[in-house]
This record gives C-alpha cells, structure tokens and sequence, in this order.
C-alpha cells in the first residue's frame, strides 16, 4: 500500500533479526528471527508466558528489543515509539480489549482515523470553517468499515454497554479504519463462542482479501490458526522452536512437547 | 412530549454532528441565550452584580479546567494560580498603556506560556503525583505573586486594575461589565461544544481513559497532555483578567489562593466531569448554595420559633452545604450534569421508557 511496499511485492513486510528483550534476568525473547511476507495472514502461537505479547510489544515500540532490529517495509523501526509506529501503518488490537470507555462506538472507530486528521486547538474553536468538512469526509471512511464489520447497530452506543463479542469487532473496526498496512491482532477471538469466532474469522480473511492487509495474529484457537493462517510460528520460553505451514508445525513433536508436556511428548 | 428524538432524521453526516440536533434543545438554547442577552434589563443590577456575574466568569472558570481534568483527565490543583498569572498580566499590561483587548490576550498567553513550561516537568510522573505537582503550582505562584513586589505591587499590596476600555470605549457600568464577562463565557462554552465532536476531543479523551491505547492508534499522549495544559490555562488566563476587569477591579494575591483552586475543583467535580452544562451547574450550586441555605434556614428557624443560637446559624448551612455535596454525588458520581442528562433521557422516550434500557 505504502511507497515503501510497493517496490517489494514478494519480499518480506515485517523482518525480525536476533530480537532479545529481557526483564531483568528474563529473557522473555531471545534471538527471534521471524519475517511476514506481504498479503499473509502469519500465526503466532505458544503456551502461556512464552513471550507472544512480548514480540508484538516490541514490534509495536511499547518494549523495545534490547538486541536486534526489527524492519518493516524496508525501514528500521526498532525503538521507534508507539504512536509513531501507528503512523507508519501498523495497527493492533490488545488481548484484553483497550477502547475508551464513555465514547461511543462511533466517536471510537473515529479515533482510528487520528494519523490521517489534524487535530488542533484552532480547527477546533472554528469547527464551522476548519473542521466541519475534514470530519464528514473521515466519518464516510468510518461509516464503510461499519458496514464491513457489522456494526451498524451498535453505532451510537456507548462503548461500555456492549457485548464482548462486539467490543473485539469495535477494536477491529478501530485498527482497520486507519488504513494499515500491517495488522497485529492479540488473541482477537479470547472469550468468544464458536459462532463469533467464526465471524471474526470471516472479517480477518476479508481484511486481507479486501482491503490488503498483512495480519500478525496470536491465537490460542488451533482450528483457527489451521483454518487461516498461511504460516505459523511457535514460541516456547522465549525462543522459537518452529515456524512453518501450521499443519505440519503443530505435528512437530517439539511443538507438542511445549504445548502438552514432557510426560505426553514421551511416549 | 416536547424533548423528542422521534422523526428527526439525518440526510448528511454533518447534520448528525449538529451541536444541538433536537429541536427541543435548540429553542431552550435559544430562550436561554435571549435572556442572558437580555438579563440587564430583566434582573436588577444588584442580582445582576453578585449572582449573575460571578456565576458565568466562574463557569468559564469551571469550563476550563474541565477541559484539562474532565476531558484530558489530567489532575490540576493549580487552577487559580494560572487565572491570577493571566489576571495580573493583564492589570500589568493596561497599567503599562496595552489597549485591554491586547493585554488580555497577552495575559491569557503569559498563563499558557507559564502552565506549559510547568506542565513540561510536571507530566512527567501521573495521577496523585501530578496532583501534588500542580498544588507545589500554586504555592510557588502565591509565594512568588507575594513576595515579589513588582508583581504584586509589594506585600499586603491591592493592585488597582485601570479604568476598562474596550474598543476605545470606556466601560464602567454593571452592565457593560456583564457582556464582557458574557462573551468570554459564550466564546469558550462554544469552543467546548465543538470539543466534544472534534478530533481534538477525541484525542483528549483517548488519552484520559487509556495512554496506551491512545498510543497504538497514534496519538502522542504527551503532546496532547501539553495542549491541553496549555490550552487550559489560556482560558484559565483570560478568565481570571475578566474577573478583575468585571468583578473585583483591583487584584490581590488572596484571590488566587489555594482555596480558589479547590472551589473551581469543587465546580467541575460537583458539575460533572467533562459534561459542559455540569460546568454551569457546577458554578452556580458552589456559588449560590452557601448563601441561599444561610437564608433558608435563617428563615425556617425564624418560622418555627426554633430559636437557634447564633453559632449554630452561623455552621448549619455549611454542614447542610457539605451533605448535599454529599448526597448529589452519591445519588449520580458524575454530577450534576449527568444528574441532567439522566432526567433529559427519561423524557426524550417517555412515556415509552422500555424502549431504552
């Protein structure tokens, strides 16, 4: 989508080299290698505490890598701090939901549109002149990823009131609405029954089809990750013991191993 | 009935954003405007002096630092050391031949300036450390307004504020004072409506209710902290200039104290967080509540024959005064603006309650 992208189609939109971040004496990350090529949909599981939320905290800026960089389209973003990764294009949603309270879900999604408006005190105080048109055209954009996720009915709730299964879509729609190029999704069906997981499949597989994004996804859900991701990969402790076609990644005895145990990967 | 939402239909995105889209409200607004406009004819000059006034300079008051704790969700126990900055700039700067026009801008801009330089250091840590912060504001602002004699004039000092002048016009009735302060407070609820539908709220807000969420989605947290700060205290500058110039006439330090800025908290908290008519109401029970018990219950004491003793008539309307602060936020802990907004959303279904939640 972006300048930076266009030039390599088959190449590697996101690359991470050795990134190791530590807290204190853990590690949580070490020596990470991981690219996601333009147009997948790249998985990334493992069990709990094996440093999932750490990568996408350190691609994000939030925990920056203490070794190793990381690039995206062809830039060194490492360190880079978190709004201004936003503004690069890379959007994300949290595991544990992160919208704002005491606005509707309109004036939410509208918050996705912030790196493409300009926000200031004048345009404010002459909102007739300034600001009244800037507004309308970036509602028209938002009123199309409501209707791509469904959430027409919801619009002008408040945000707090609604359903969890809703809220995720909420917090989709606020990722997709700034035009990324790159999505980061964190565990984006925790909580939901069989038939929500199944839309939110459908909405992640449109976004990429549709709309062109690249999506780096944790997810718990092995039927989900089998279902649509194009590659995976497993962390463990910190390190990554396997990356591949999630078919064959999770029949790697190591993978089951971390998933399930010594006792069971024995025999 | 007359508050109704049914067969208001949008065509344009615009329209939905309307600052008043029911029709309802936008005669309310209209009936109140014309008697704010009217009110000198309306009132008599002393209510108009000691209630109306005082009620809108401290609403613009309120105003303001809703914009920085309701809206950006920053703590500020300074507020009335940024409205005495702006209040003596500005007598300084008439005092110096600054036509009034000028040096309230000017005055607003010296409190800007100084709530950022502060602000700078003082975003640095959140929450009640920023609190503690914003208090060590204040009581550097009295001590240095105090103590430093070409500021206050010397110790114990009663700045005179020149004769107001706008436009070359002099202004010295109750009247002309009122429009002054009526203007500003029109100028700056204006700016607020226009807040709560812009992007700027957006990002306000964002940063009040999760910073890193604000973050992932690009808003630079620190930097709309710092405009809101500074936004703030321009409002807070120029509304404390307009208390003088309209109000008090001459300036001193104890105007700005401490418990100033408690009783703008009070306002806000009262009024209701980031609700914009809670800020009206706010003002006007911190303000007119004490006076208007003291003469309730001199009255219902006299009525009944109660014979209460002096003392007890002084501290019963302030015990009174202190449960009801009580009692309105723990029936709705956002205030009275939400208390309103409760009874406007009852009214805007009825009598068909069921088909809201």
């Amino acid at each position: 989508m972006t300048q930076a992208n266009d030039g390599a189609a088959a190449g590697p939109v996101l690359e991470c080299v050795d990134v190791e971040r530590r807290f204190g004496g853990l590690a949580a990350l070490s020596g990470i290698h991981m690219h996601v090529n333009r147009g997948e949909i790249f998985g990334l599981v493992g069990p709990n505490g094996s440093g999932k939320t750490t990568l996408t905290n350190a691609i994000t800026g939030f925990y920056p890598p203490q070794k190793g960089s990381i690039r995206f389209g062809g830039r060194d973003i490492t360190g880079t701090p978190p709004h201004r990764v936003a503004g690069m294009g890379i959007a994300r949603t949290f595991q544990n939901l992160a919208l704002f309270n005491g606005m509707t879900v309109l004036d939410n999604i509208l918050l996705g549109r912030h790196i493409h408006m300009r926000p200031s005190v004048l345009r404010t105080a002459l909102y007739w002149w300034m600001a009244r048109a800037e507004e309308t055209r970036h509602r028209a954009a938002v009123e199309e990823v409501i209707d791509f996720m469904q959430l027409q009915s919801v619009r002008s709730e408040l945000v707090d009131g609604i359903p969890i299964g809703m809220k995720k879509r909420v917090e989709l729609a606020r990722a997709l609405v700034a035009e990324p190029t790159f999505l980061i999704l964190d565990e984006p069906m925790a909580g939901m029954n069989q038939e929500e997981k199944e839309y939110m499949a459908r909405f992640i597989l449109d976004a990429r089809d549709e709309r062109g994004v690249t999506v780096l996804m944790i997810e718990h859900h092995m039927d989900v990750i089998t279902g649509i991701c194009d590659r995976v990969m497993v962390l463990s402790y910190g390190e990554s013991i396997g990356t591949g076609v999630p078919s064959e990644v999770i029949a790697d005895p190591r993978v089951i191993k971390a998933y399930l145990g010594s006792a069971h990967g024995a025999h | 009935m007359f508050l109704r939402q049914s067969g208001i239909h949008h065509a344009s995105y615009s329209a939905d954003r309307a600052l008043f889209p029911i029709p309802f409200d936008r005669w309310a607004v209209a009936v109140l405007l014309a008697f704010g406009l009217a009110a000198p004819w309306l009132v008599s000059s002393l209510t108009l002096s000691t209630y109306l006034l005082p009620w809108i300079v401290w609403t613009t008051a309120a105003l303001g630092l809703n914009l920085i704790l309701g809206w950006a969700g920053q703590f500020h126990f300074g507020y009335a050391a940024i409205m005495g900055i702006g209040a003596y700039a500005t007598v300084h700067g008439t005092r110096h031949g600054i036509p009034f026009e000028i040096a309230i801008v000017l005055g607003g801009l010296t409190a800007a300036a100084i709530g950022v330089v502060f602000s700078f250091t003082a975003l640095r840590v959140k929450g009640l450390y920023l609190a503690l912060s914003t208090l060590a504001l204040q009581f550097c602002m009295d001590w240095v307004i105090s103590h430093v004699p070409a500021i206050s004039g010397g110790t114990q000092a009663t700045l005179q504020a020149p004769p107001l002048k706008i436009l070359g016009q002099g202004v010295s009735s109750e009247t002309g004072y009122y429009y002054l302060a009526l203007a500003w407070c029109l100028l700056v609820t204006v700016f607020m409506l226009n807040l709560k539908r812009s992007s700027l709220g957006r990002a306000l807000v964002a940063v009040r209710e999760k910073d890193f969420a604000a973050a992932v989605i690009g808003v630079n947290s620190f930097y709309y902290k710092l405009v809101a700060f500074a936004t703030s205290s321009f409002i807070g500058g120029v509304t404390g200039a307009v208390l003088i110039f309209s109000f008090y006439h001459a300036v001193t330090p104890e105007q700005f104290a401490v418990n100033v800025s408690i009783e703008v908290l009070a306002m806000v908290i009262v009024g209701g967080l980031a609700s914009i008519i809670g800020s009206f109401f706010g003002a006007a029970f911190i303000l007119l509540m004490p006076g208007l018990m003291n003469a309730l219950i001199t009255w219902v004491s006299a009525r009944l024959g109660l014979g209460l003793s002096v003392e007890t008539l002084a501290h019963l309307p302030h015990a009174v005064y202190g449960a009801l602060i009580i009692a309105f936020l723990l029936v709705e802990p956002m205030g009275l603006g939400k208390l309103y907004n409760n009874v406007r959303n009852y009214l805007l279904v009825w009598p068909f309650g069921y088909t809201r939640k």
